[in-house]
């Protein structure tokens, strides 16, 4: 067993890190949120040219082949510093999902594989709407979208449907309900097929959300820790004080164990993501648990300055309630866990951690093995 | 990242379950389940058996160094054993301080002589030991320690005096490692020894303490002159807050895994019970048995990640100081879902005079969690100011 990071994966974090806090500040977040796009081409550009949106497509397929093990450190440090553009959703879920219709439909093999080697380069942006969120996010910068029609999945051009645009509670987001025309041209399979493709592409969303649920979290929390540590009442920081270490010390507690859970999650999506299920929903709940309760004991650790605009927490705080909805709420995610924990053919066992539990956890699909996957 | 275990890992887990299943029956059926947290009290004379048993079959103090008598076991290998020991229904383990906490510490420590005095017999299953660390006056604030030692010339032996409390286990345990002040002019975590001392003599006298759930598996523990050998102490005279500290170290390491697999029968238990009485259909009991089953994966996914090195940003789990927090809240908890999921029948005992049912003295024993090893305060105070930075209380 090997729960760690390689060097080469703490690398890419670290040059990945280094490049937002370059071009990704509070400020020109700020300046996103008076711009009728709220999306920053340059900052694009640099993701792109990081190779982010080329990492998780297969070498065969034109991109890095690597895997969600691989991202989930980076979809993390996007929300440390609360990324406004799209890039978790576009290259884990819908990037994902164009690699899966290209292997399981033939003919539409040599478009998918030259829209995925444009994805990869930059040039194309690819969206995928899930069912389960009724607005898409950033759906006006797609130049294709990925969207469902029962189960169906169908290939529509941006040109080819209407947005209307609703305000988020989070300025940065850019939400659109979409409508379009389903044709037998734009169908790339069938309900049948889509029903498992969808149920990945939830799985890889709740997962991009995690991770930067995550990320938000411990960025919270390390303002809050400088804010109490600066601000003096009564001759003292406000730090000093128990009342408020505790506030801080449960959100450092929630977050560290959350990390594990998460990338956890990452490790079962890469090797069987229809597997994914419960170790997905798991973190997810934890991972926003972390968020929300940042959210909370940070903008009060901020006193009254919490509650203004001009204060900078909240681009994390609203990011957090947003993202607390997205892919799944609380309530859905944890109803997969306890469907399944309280079904009684449930392998319940601590032996069940990472092995058999994986396949366990799937009740509707494979039958329940004790065998352990790989 | 790999998740899993390997082929000669899956082995051990199948030479493991089939030694238990071959030994864990017969004379050892009756404290199968047993022994766990706030049963304590219960078998222990069969429960001593089953250690001696255990180490018959090479599996008592797996982990430690094979020169030292264990079997080097990985860490892998000592979930696994920790695993199969508890799907078994294995008893809880009366000889775990010696295992997880005198005997590491004198492995670490420890000098030849005494490792090769005291090793032996905790290895055998024959040895038993308790932890002499807190006083009425040394709780939280354990560096207050006012238990002396002064080294007595004449016999050559140090004579220990001083109050020791809620000491788990003391009526059962041949030793006890003491915190005791060697200097008498030092205050704080300077001046403190680390004292290996025999518990079967006239100068120790073990009062056990009445809890909540009408047991006693702790104890008060009244030193009055008594004796401990000049080679007894681990390290030097002014050296002991170091080996204490270097002990608790252990106590938060492989030992954590054993006690989430105990947490898991109790789950498991309320699960099925929850299933069996009805309880399972309700959605804020489903809900809520759904938070705990996530608590514990979340635990033993952290455990699993520390211990095979994969925490390497920030001090917070280096020293393992967010654990106790987690678990304690989280055990409580458990223990309220217990008494919820029984319902009514969460109040009515089994015999008079007081004669619990297991989840009703788990329950019981859980009020304890957020107390004892240091309360939920004294974590968040540690947290804030070692992992977070946060500025230092000031202090009288």
């Amino acid at each position: 067993m090997e729960f760690t990071f390689s060097d080469d994966q703490r690398v890419y974090q670290q040059s990945l890190a280094a490049m937002l806090a370059k071009e990704v500040a509070p400020e020109t977040i700020r300046g996103r949120w008076s711009t009728a796009s709220g999306f920053d081409p340059g900052s694009w550009q640099q993701l792109v040219d990081m190779g982010l949106t080329a990492m998780l497509i297969p070498e065969d397929l034109g991109g890095l082949g690597l895997n969600e093990v691989d991202f989930v450190l980076l979809a993390e440090e996007c929300g440390k510093v609360a990324l406004p553009e799209p890039l978790v959703d576009s290259a884990l879920v819908a990037s994902q999902l164009l690699v899966d219709l290209v292997r399981c439909n033939s003919d539409f093999a040599s478009r998918g594989t030259e829209l995925l080697q444009q994805v990869a380069a930059g040039t194309v942006q690819v969206a995928a709407g899930h069912m389960i969120n009724p607005y898409l996010n950033f759906a006006a910068e797609a130049d294709w979208l990925l969207l469902g029609h029962g189960e169906e999945v169908h290939l529509v051009a941006r040109d080819q449907l209407q947005l209307q645009a609703q305000k988020s509670l989070d300025p940065s987001r850019r939400l659109y309900r979409v409508a379009w025309t389903p044709s037998a041209a734009s169908r790339l399979v069938d309900g049948q097929q889509g029903a498992q493709l969808w149920r990945i592409a939830l799985n890889r969303g709740a997962l991009g959300c995690a991770a930067q649920l995550l990320g938000l979290a411990q960025a919270m929390l390390q303002q809050a820790v400088k804010y109490s540590s600066d601000r003096e009442q009564f001759g003292r920081a406000i730090g000093s004080n128990q009342a408020v270490k505790h506030l801080l010390a449960d959100c450092a507690v929630r977050i560290e164990f959350a990390k594990a859970v998460v990338y956890r999650a990452a490790y079962t999506t890469s090797v069987g993501p229809a597997r994914a299920d419960c170790a997905v929903s798991h973190a997810k709940v934890a991972a926003a648990d972390a968020a929300l309760l940042c959210a909370r004991n940070c903008t009060q650790v901020h006193g009254a300055m919490g509650y203004t605009w001009e204060c900078d927490l909240h681009i994390w705080a609203k990011r957090s309630w947003a993202l607390d909805k997205a892919w799944g709420d609380n309530g859905f995610h944890k109803n997969r866990i306890h469907e399944w924990l309280l079904n009684p053919r449930a392998l319940l066992g601590a032996e069940y951690t990472f092995g058999a539990s994986n396949r366990a956890f799937d009740i509707s699909t494979e039958p329940l093995t004790a065998e352990t996957s790989s | 990242m790999k998740l899993s275990f390997s082929k000669q890992d899956e082995q051990f887990r199948a030479e493991v379950a089939a030694w238990l299943q071959a030994n864990l029956c017969g004379e050892y059926e009756t404290i199968r389940w047993r022994g766990g947290p706030g049963d304590e009290h219960m078998y222990v004379e069969e429960r001593k058996a089953w250690e001696r048993k255990l180490h018959e079959g090479g599996w008592t103090c797996i982990g430690w160094p094979e020169a030292h008598g264990g079997r080097g076991a990985s860490i892998e290998q000592q979930v696994i054993f920790n695993e199969e020991y508890a799907r078994a229904g294995g008893p809880g383990r009366i000889g775990h301080i010696g295992e997880t906490l005198a005997g590491p510490t004198i492995i670490a420590f420890g000098s030849d002589q005494q490792q090769q005095r005291f090793l032996p017999g905790i290895l055998r299953g024959e040895e038993f030991w308790c932890q002499g660390y807190s006083e009425p006056s040394a709780g939280s604030d354990l560096a207050n320690v006012k238990t002396r030692a002064s080294f007595d010339s004449d016999t050559q032996q140090w004579k220990i005096s001083g109050q020791k409390v809620w000491t788990s286990l003391a009526h059962e345990s041949q030793y006890c490692f003491v915190i005791a002040r060697t200097d008498p002019d030092s205050v704080g975590h300077k001046g403190l020894g680390f004292f290996l001392l025999a518990m079967d003599q006239a100068g120790v006298d073990v009062r056990p303490i009445e809890q909540l759930t009408g047991t006693s598996e702790f104890n008060e523990v009244f030193f009055d002159e008594a004796r401990c050998g000049a080679n007894d102490i681990v390290g030097l005279p002014g050296d002991g807050w170091k080996v204490a500290m270097g002990l608790l170290g252990f106590e938060r390491g492989v030992s954590t895994l054993g006690q989430q697999m105990l947490f898991q029968n109790e789950l498991n238990e309320i699960v099925a019970l929850a299933k069996r009485n009805g309880a399972a259909r309700d959605p804020a009991l489903r809900a809520r048995i759904a938070d705990a089953h996530m608590g514990l994966r979340i635990m033993r996914y952290n455990s699993m990640r520390m211990l095979s090195g994969g925490v390497d940003d920030g001090a917070l789990q280096k020293s393992a100081m967010i654990y106790k927090l987690y678990w304690a809240s989280w055990h409580r908890n458990l223990g309220k879902l217990a008494m919820d999921v029984l319902g009514d029948e969460s109040e009515i005992l089994e015999a008079a005079p007081y004669q619990l049912g297991r989840l009703q003295s788990m329950y019981l024993f859980t009020r304890s969690d957020t107390i004892y090893g240091g309360t939920n305060q004294i974590q968040r105070n540690i947290i804030a100011e070692r992992a977070l930075g946060m500025p230092r209380e000031p202090r009288g």
